[in-house]
């Protein structure tokens, strides 16, 4: 919406921006990094969501329609910029604790305690990476920042990461930066959280857990890699709560998950990376953000057959509003992640590929069409309109797999096989799995290949003692 | 923000980085709606569908000859057609002669 207004206002024509009160906030600081902080905002008060029709037009009428003409007839106070600190000047000296407090004071820490920054330690990164400190990887919205290698660098000592981990980080910015991925709307009000997989020979080079407790804290380089996303995400594109995070919920930050690639040898099924194109044989990291997500546990039987039932349901049960991704606000974007122990995944393995899996859980994890429906807009307001899943087919947005008149028909989540992502990690000798439910477009999957420094090997061996 | 020197005391950077857009000025701000081409732009979420006609309705109630260029002649701001609906913008400002532009909605 915003982004509408300040694309007009550079094209020389005045503008006001329609937000409901909640989200006045957010709109003032998302404007401040498009270019234009004082753009003009009309006030829909409360939330349209729950008003009825009188309530939202009396509504309108008693204050949106005279912010709208004060927007554009009225004179709007100029605003001056401030001047930032240049990256590498001193901004503070003191103790641990004082350097702790600056931090929380200024929104730049998660609040937990930070590794403060100084000179000596980002150097320790930068010899980990061969690009210039200054190298621009990439803008980040809402804020507009610059990402660049400092940076990189900077929030990674914060984080608490090891300076061999800076080619991860680089890659990790490198994909956040990529337009694919959506960065701009990590601030959305479902608050979903990125989940970072890793694959590669740095999983075990920079010993990351990917057995048992595969996704919870207490390994270095899972856990401190995961923070450093969220310190990124909140300094470098600008991402606050009560500012540019509207996340009404929100989670922390997710552990990076790497793949049992052990496992995935021995079946012969492809990792993520390379479901994902990354080139065989180098490490790379893939970013998607998740809405949430559920453990499957105790998956019980001794053949594919008897196993994937209970995943197929498992998909179609957590799956229900992200529906606007598989048609309607993004049609073919839904992208859920199953994440198999290595237990299950070599049971299916036994029979069936990686591709094959895909194809009977969109063949068989299906919902009655009137459901999928009432997740559009039913029982929400997300797409206008009430176009029947039969609609959509006839206009061309949908595979005829989703055609029909009956209302039980059963129909899938996905609009290709593929689109099921799979990942396999977690304790090898347990029956569980896990299913992470997708924010579409809003976070869509981007793999970014991790360039290693020349003299990688002698520099990690130093590093490591 | 600097203070004492101290063997335990750390130097520090800022961590964020210098915005990479300027501070730029708001468009000039029309004298009058009378006779003006206002559009509206809408990411089809929260009730724009209900908020536009009244809108529509209210202000030609107000202004005289005021015509209106509906959210449908551009596509959705929000979703896979907001690349292209923003690319496509500023052309159709000029091509379609539009005043002032109305963006819904942020809730």
């Amino acid at each position: 919406m915003l982004r509408v207004s300040a694309i007009a206002e550079g094209a020389g024509v005045p503008t006001s921006s329609l937000c409901c009160e909640g989200f006045l906030g957010q709109a003032k600081t998302t404007s401040v990094g498009l270019g234009y902080p004082n753009l003009a905002l009309a006030t829909v008060p409360g939330h349209v969501d729950v008003q009825s029709e009188n309530e939202l037009r009396s509504n309108v009428l008693g204050t949106t329609v005279d912010h709208v003409i004060r927007n554009l007839t009225g004179e709007i106070a100029a605003v001056q910029a401030t001047k930032d600190p240049a990256p590498d000047e001193i901004v503070f000296q003191g103790s641990f604790e004082e350097v702790n407090r600056l931090f929380l004071e200024n929104g730049w820490s998660d609040g937990l305690p930070i590794v403060p920054p100084t000179k000596e330690k980002i150097a320790a990164f930068l010899a980990f990476t061969d690009l210039p400190p200054d190298h621009a990887i990439g803008k980040l919205l809402p804020d507009n920042r610059l990402a660049t290698v400092w940076n990189v660098a900077v929030n990674g000592v914060m984080a608490g990461c090891r300076p061999e981990y800076m080619p991860i980080l680089v890659a990790l910015v490198e994909a956040m930066a990529d337009p694919q991925y959506g960065v701009e709307h990590s601030g959305n009000t479902p608050g979903a959280e990125t989940l970072i997989v890793l694959n590669g020979p740095l999983i075990k080079q920079l010993h990351f857990n990917y057995e048992q407790g595969a996704l919870r804290d207490g390994f270095q380089a899972n856990t401190a890699i995961g923070r450093f996303w969220r310190l990124y995400l909140r300094n470098v594109a600008g991402f606050l709560l009560h500012q540019n995070d509207k996340g009404t919920f929100g989670n922390t930050w997710r552990v990076v998950l790497a793949e049992n690639e052990d496992s995935l040898a021995k079946m012969g099924w492809p990792t993520v990376a390379a479901d994902m194109g990354a080139p065989p044989g180098e490490s790379a990291v893939t970013i998607s953000r998740f809405t949430g997500g559920n453990v499957i546990v105790s998956v019980f039987g001794d053949s594919a057959e008897k196993l994937l039932p209970y995943l197929g349901n498992a998909l179609v049960t957590h799956t229900s509003w992200e529906l606007v991704f598989t048609v309607g606000l993004a049609t073919g974007t839904y992208r859920p992640l199953l994440v198999l122990s290595p237990l299950i995944a070599e049971t299916i393995a036994r029979t069936m590929t990686k591709a094959e899996a895909q194809e009977w859980l969109f063949e068989n994890a299906r919902m009655p069409a009137q459901l999928f429906e009432k997740y559009l807009w039913g029982w929400t307001n997300l797409i206008p309109g009430k176009r029947t899943l039969n609609d959509w087919v006839r206009l061309g947005k949908l595979p005829r797999v989703f055609a029909g008149n009956d209302p039980n028909r059963l129909v899938p989540v996905v609009t290709k096989p593929e689109h099921v992502m799979i990942a396999v990690s977690g304790d090898p000798l347990r029956s569980n799995c896990y299913l992470f439910v997708h924010n579409g477009m809003l976070g869509f999957p981007t793999t970014s290949t991790v360039k290693l420094p020349q003299g990688w090997r002698s520099k990690l061996r130093d590093a490591q003692g | 923000m600097n203070r004492r020197n101290s063997s335990s005391d750390y130097e520090v950077v800022w961590p964020r980085s210098a915005k990479s857009v300027e501070i730029k000025p708001l468009a000039r701000r029309l004298d009058t709606l009378d006779g003006k081409t206002v559009a509206f732009l809408w990411d089809a979420l929260f009730r724009g569908d209900e908020i536009w006609p009244v809108l529509k309705q209210e202000l030609s109630s107000r202004y005289s000859g005021m015509s209106f260029i509906d959210h449908d002649s551009f596509g959705s701001t929000h979703g896979d057609e907001e690349h292209r609906v923003l690319a496509e913008l500023p052309g159709k400002i000029k091509s379609m002669k539009i005043d002032a532009i109305v963006s819904g909605m942020g809730c």
